[in-house]
C-alpha cells in the first residue's frame, strides 16, 4: 500500500486514534490498513451504532469514522448521539453515493465530514487532515509503519 | 413462483406509469408557468426537481432510455447560469412531449419515440451556457443568481447592522460525487463565522449541480471565508465578492444571447405540433376531489326528487284536465328531461368509477405469500379487472374479499400431496372474476380446492348452537351452507377440522350487508368452493318498489324483489314459528313485517301481498299490506341519531314530499332467523316503527 506522511497528533506527537465503525468486518479490515498507512492507530473498532456510542465514551478518539448503514443503530442517529455529548467529537462519515441524503442528515448533526465508499486512501488523507486540522500534524520524516 | 415477482414488477410499473403522468402533469404546469414569467428561478429549479425524480423513478423500474434522456435534461437544467427565458419553458414542454410519449411507447411496448427535439435544445441550451461562461467569466461577477426580494431584503438587513455581505461561489470537486453533501458541508464550515443568508441551490436541494452559491453575512474577512470553503476532496475553487445592492438590470446581453440560440433551434422542431398534443395531454387527465363530485352526484339526487314533484304535479293535472292539448306537451318534456336526467346521472356515477383492478392488484403478493406461509402452491388467476366500481364500494369490499381470498388459499386449496392422491394437479388455482350483471357488481373467488362439506357444517351448527337439530334436519344443502356466515359459528381453533372455513365470515357479511349486498357461496365436494360477492354498484340512488305497512311507506330495492304475489290471510299456514305460503309448490317462508291479525281475523278472506325476495340465494316472502309502485329513489344517508333501529338503512324523499324509509333487507331476515329460536317474530315493526316514524320526522328537517 502507498505509504503517506504520516499524521500526527499535534499536542503529543502521538498517533492519531481511531474508532472505525462498520457492520462489514471486510471494510473495517480494509479502513484499518489505510489508517495504519497515515500512521494512525486503530482505537477501538464497532460493528453497529450502539456499541460505537460506547466505544467512543470509553476510548475517546481523536476521530470516528462511520458507516451508515448498520444494524441496531444507524450511522446518523449513532454521529448525533456522540456529537451530542461531545461536541468535539470528529465524525468522518463513510458512506456510499446512493447514500447522500443520509451523509447530507449526518453532516445536519454534527459529522464533520464524508468519504465515499470505496474509500480512496489520498481521499481519506486530506479528510482526515483537514478534520484534525490544527489539532494534527504531518511529520516530515516517514517513520511509522514499514 | 417467479410468475408473481413480474406480478410485482408490473404493479410497480404501473404505480410508476401513475406517478410519472403526474410529473408530466406538473412539469407541463411549470413550462406554462415559466412562459409567463421567465426570470422565476424558482419555477427553472421545480422544473428541476420533477426531471430527476421522472429519472430516479424510471431507472428504478428498468426504463432506461428514459432516464438517461431526463438525466441529460436535468444535467442542462442545472446549469446556473443558463438565463430563464422563453425557450426554456419550450424545453420543459418539448420535454413533457416526449416523456410522455416514451411512456405510452413502454406501456404498450412499442417503438420508443425520437427523442432528438429534446437532445437538440439541450444541446443548444448546454453550448449557449458555455459560450455564455467563456465570455463573461470573473471571479468579480459571478452574478447570474437571481435572489428573491426577501434574501435581498435579509441582507440589507445584515448590513445596516455592520456586517459586510459576500456573495460566494464554491465550485464543487469534480471528483466528488456526492454534490448534496459537499453543499451541506461548505453550509457547515462556513457557518461557523457567517451567516447563511440564501443559498443556490437552496440547502438540502436533491438537485445535483457542480456548484454552490452562497449569499452571506460576516464580520470576518473575505480571506477568512475563502478559506473555510476550502475543503479539501470536497471544493475545488471558491470565489468570493462582495454583495452590489442595486436593480436587476445585470447583463442582459446574456440572456439574448441564450435566446437567440434556442429560438433558432425552435424553428426547427416541430412547435405546433407540439403544443397541440402538450393541451391534449393536459386535457385528458384531470384530478379532482372526490366530494366535488359527491356534492354533483348530491345535486343529481336532489334533480330526480325534483323529477318526480313534476311529475306527480303532472299526473294530477292529466287527471283533472283530461281534455287539455297542453298535457301532451308537458308529458313529452317531461320524458325528455327523465331522458337526459338518466343520462346525467349515469355520467357523473361514471366519475366516481374506477376499475377492480385497483383492488384485484394486491392479490398476487398476498396469494403468494400466503401460499408460501402454508406451504402451498397456488397460482391465481385475475379475470375482469376492467370492470368498473364506485371508488367507496372498492374501498369498503377490499377487506371482505381479503379475508376471502386467503381463506382459500390457506383452508380451500389442499396440500400439494393431497392434492395429488386425487389426481388433482400439485398447484392449486385461485381465481378472481369480476363482471357486472343488471345494476349489481359481482366479485367471485373460486377455488379448486376440496370444497366445504356439508355434513360437517351441519354437525357443527347443532353442536354450537347456532341451528336446532330439527331445523337442521329440514334445511337444504345451500341453508346449511349458509350457516357458516352466522355469527358464532366456528371458532378459530376448530376451522380447519371443518375443511376450513368460517372465521369472519360473518364479518364478510355483515360488511356486504352494510353496504346492500350479498355474499354466498357455492362449493362441490372435491371440486372446490366459489364465493360470490353482489354489490349495488352505487350506494346514491337506487330503483325501488314501494309498500306500505300499516299505513307506514316503505321500500326495498327492486332488484331484490323476484315477484309479487297475492293471498288471503287463509292461505297462509305455520310451520314451527315460520308462517309459510304455498306457491307454486314450493313451501315459501314469510317475514310479516307488521302486527299479525287478532285472532278472530284468522282464516278471514282478507287480502295482503307477498314480496318474494331473493336473498343470498333462498327466497323469502315478505307480507306487506299494500304496493304503492315503483320509484327512483335518493338515498340520505341517515346518521346515528336520527334513527335507532338497524332495521331501516336510509330515507328517501318522494316527490310529493313523503317521507320512505329504505328497509335494511339483510338485517330483517337476520332478525327473523335469530329470533326464530325463540318467539314468533311477527309484527317485527311495531317497536322499530315508532322509532323509524320519529326518524322521517328528522329527515323532512
Amino acid at each position: 500500500m502507498e505509504q503517506f506522511a504520516p499524521v500526527k497528533r499535534s499536542k503529543d506527537g502521538q498517533a492519531v486514534q481511531y474508532l472505525i465503525v462498520d457492520d462489514s468486518v471486510f471494510a473495517r479490515k480494509n479502513l484499518g490498513r489505510i489508517i495504519e498507512s497515515f500512521g494512525g492507530q486503530i482505537a477501538g473498532e464497532a460493528g453497529d451504532g450502539l456499541t460505537a456510542i460506547s466505544e467512543y465514551d470509553r476510548l475517546k478518539p481523536d476521530i470516528v469514522l462511520m458507516d451508515i448503514t448498520m444494524p441496531q443503530m444507524e450511522g446518523i442517529e449513532a454521529a448525533e448521539k456522540i456529537v451530542q455529548k461531545n461536541p468535539e467529537a470528529r465524525v468522518v462519515m463513510v458512506s456510499s453515493v446512493g447514500y447522500q441524503e443520509n451523509i447530507v442528515a449526518a453532516l445536519q448533526r454534527g459529522a464533520r465530514h464524508f468519504v465515499q465508499k470505496p474509500v480512496k486512501p489520498e481521499v481519506l488523507y486530506e479528510v482526515i487532515k483537514y478534520v484534525l486540522g490544527e489539532d494534527g500534524a504531518v511529520a516530515s520524516a516517514a517513520g511509522a509503519g514499514a | 413462483m417467479t410468475q408473481f415477482s413480474d406480478e410485482r414488477g408490473s404493479e410497480l410499473r404501473d404505480l410508476f406509469f401513475e406517478t410519472a403522468q403526474e410529473l408530466l402533469q406538473s412539469l407541463n404546469e411549470d413550462a406554462l408557468k415559466l412562459e409567463r414569467n421567465p426570470k422565476d428561478r424558482e419555477i427553472i429549479r421545480s422544473i428541476r426537481r420533477t426531471v430527476h425524480t421522472l429519472k430516479g423513478d424510471s431507472a428504478a423500474v428498468g426504463f432506461h432510455e428514459l432516464s438517461e434522456l431526463a438525466h441529460t435534461l436535468e444535467d442542462a437544467l442545472a446549469v446556473e447560469k443558463a438565463s430563464a427565458d422563453v425557450s426554456l419553458a419550450e424545453i420543459g414542454f418539448t420535454a413533457a412531449d416526449t416523456f410522455g410519449a416514451m411512456l405510452v411507447a413502454y406501456r404498450q411496448q412499442t417503438a420508443l419515440p425520437d427523442s432528438s427535439a429534446v437532445r437538440n435544445l439541450v444541446q443548444q441550451l448546454a453550448s449557449s451556457a458555455a459560450s455564455s461562461d467563456a465570455g463573461t467569466k470573473s471571479p468579480d461577477t459571478p452574478a447570474h443568481i437571481v435572489w428573491t426580494e426577501y434574501e435581498r431584503l435579509a441582507a440589507q438587513e445584515a448590513r445596516t447592522q455592520g456586517k459586510r455581505v459576500f456573495h460566494v461561489v464554491a465550485h464543487i470537486d469534480p471528483l466528488c460525487a456526492m454534490p448534496i453533501a459537499a453543499r451541506q458541508l461548505v453550509a457547515n464550515a462556513v457557518s461557523s463565522i457567517a451567516q447563511i443568508v440564501a443559498s443556490r441551490p437552496e440547502a438540502g436541494a436533491a438537485v445535483q449541480g457542480t456548484s454552490i452559491d452562497l449569499l452571506l453575512a460576516t464580520s470576518h474577512s473575505e480571506a477568512a471565508i475563502i478559506a473555510k470553503c476550502q475543503i479539501p476532496t470536497v471544493i475545488g475553487k471558491a470565489t468570493c465578492s462582495e454583495m452590489v445592492f442595486e436593480s436587476a438590470s445585470e447583463s442582459p446581453e446574456e440572456s439574448e444571447q441564450t435566446e437567440q440560440s434556442i429560438a433558432e433551434a425552435k424553428t426547427e422542431g416541430d412547435q405546433d405540433g407540439s403544443r397541440d398534443r402538450r393541451t391534449l395531454a393536459s386535457q385528458t387527465l384531470l384530478r379532482v376531489d372526490a366530494e366535488r363530485i359527491d356534492n354533483v352526484l348530491n345535486l343529481v339526487g336532489e334533480l330526480i326528487i325534483g323529477k318526480s314533484m313534476m311529475q306527480q304535479a303532472i299526473h294530477e293535472y292529466a287527471r283533472r284536465s283530461p281534455k287539455d292539448p297542453l298535457r301532451a306537451r308537458f308529458g313529452d318534456a317531461m320524458s325528455f328531461q327523465a331522458r337526459v336526467l338518466n343520462d346525467l346521472q349515469r355520467s357523473v356515477m361514471k366519475i366516481r368509477m374506477v376499475p377492480v383492478e385497483q383492488l384485484f392488484r394486491r392479490f398476487p403478493r398476498m396469494v403468494r405469500d400466503t401460499a408460501q406461509r402454508c406451504n402451498k402452491q397456488v397460482n391465481l388467476q385475475v379475470t375482469g379487472q376492467d370492470t368498473d366500481l364506485d371508488k367507496s364500494l372498492l374501498d369498503a369490499i377490499a377487506e371482505p374479499l381479503t379475508h376471502i381470498v386467503r381463506n382459500a388459499v390457506s383452508h380451500g386449496i389442499e396440500s400439494a400431496a393431497e392434492r395429488e392422491a386425487a389426481g388433482k394437479p400439485a398447484a392449486g388455482t385461485i381465481t378472481l372474476d369480476a363482471y357486472h350483471q343488471a345494476n349489481q357488481l359481482i366479485v367471485e373467488v373460486s377455488d379448486d380446492g376440496r370444497g366445504v362439506d356439508v355434513e360437517k357444517v351441519k354437525a357443527k351448527g347443532i353442536r354450537n348452537g347456532v341451528v336446532g337439530h330439527d331445523e337442521a334436519a329440514r334445511m337444504t344443502d345451500s341453508e346449511i351452507l349458509d350457516l357458516i356466515f352466522r355469527p358464532g359459528f366456528s371458532t378459530a381453533d376448530e376451522i380447519t377440522e371443518i375443511s376450513g372455513r368460517g372465521v369472519g365470515l360473518d364479518v364478510v357479511r355483515s360488511v356486504l350487508h352494510r353496504l346492500k349486498g350479498t355474499v354466498e357461496l357455492e362449493t362441490h365436494a372435491g371440486l372446490g368452493t366459489k364465493f360470490r360477492l353482489k354489490l349495488p354498484l352505487t350506494l346514491a340512488i337506487i330503483k325501488a318498489l314501494l309498500f306500505r305497512v300499516e299505513e307506514r311507506l316503505y321500500a326495498i330495492p327492486l332488484n331484490t324483489v323476484a315477484e309479487i304475489a297475492r293471498a288471503k290471510e287463509s292461505d297462509l299456514h305455520h310451520v314451527d314459528t315460520w308462517e309459510v305460503l304455498q306457491l307454486r309448490g314450493q313451501v315459501l317462508p314469510l317475514m310479516r313485517l307488521g302486527q299479525k291479525p287478532a285472532e278472530d281475523e284468522v282464516g278471514s278472506h282478507a287480502k295482503l301481498f307477498v314480496l318474494v325476495i331473493n336473498f343470498a340465494s333462498r327466497k323469502l316472502g315478505l307480507i306487506v299490506d299494500a304496493l304503492e309502485g315503483e320509484e327512483e329513489l335518493v338515498i340520505k344517508a341517515l346518521d346515528d341519531q336520527t334513527i335507532a333501529t338497524d332495521l331501516v338503512s336510509g330515507a328517501s324523499i318522494l316527490g310529493d314530499g313523503r317521507v320512505v324509509l329504505i328497509v335494511n333487507l339483510p338485517a330483517v331476515v337476520d332478525r327473523f332467523t335469530s329470533a326464530l329460536t325463540t318467539t314468533a317474530p311477527s309484527g317485527l315493526f311495531l317497536a322499530d316503527g315508532e322509532r323509524a316514524a320519529a326518524a322521517g320526522a328528522g329527515v323532512r328537517q
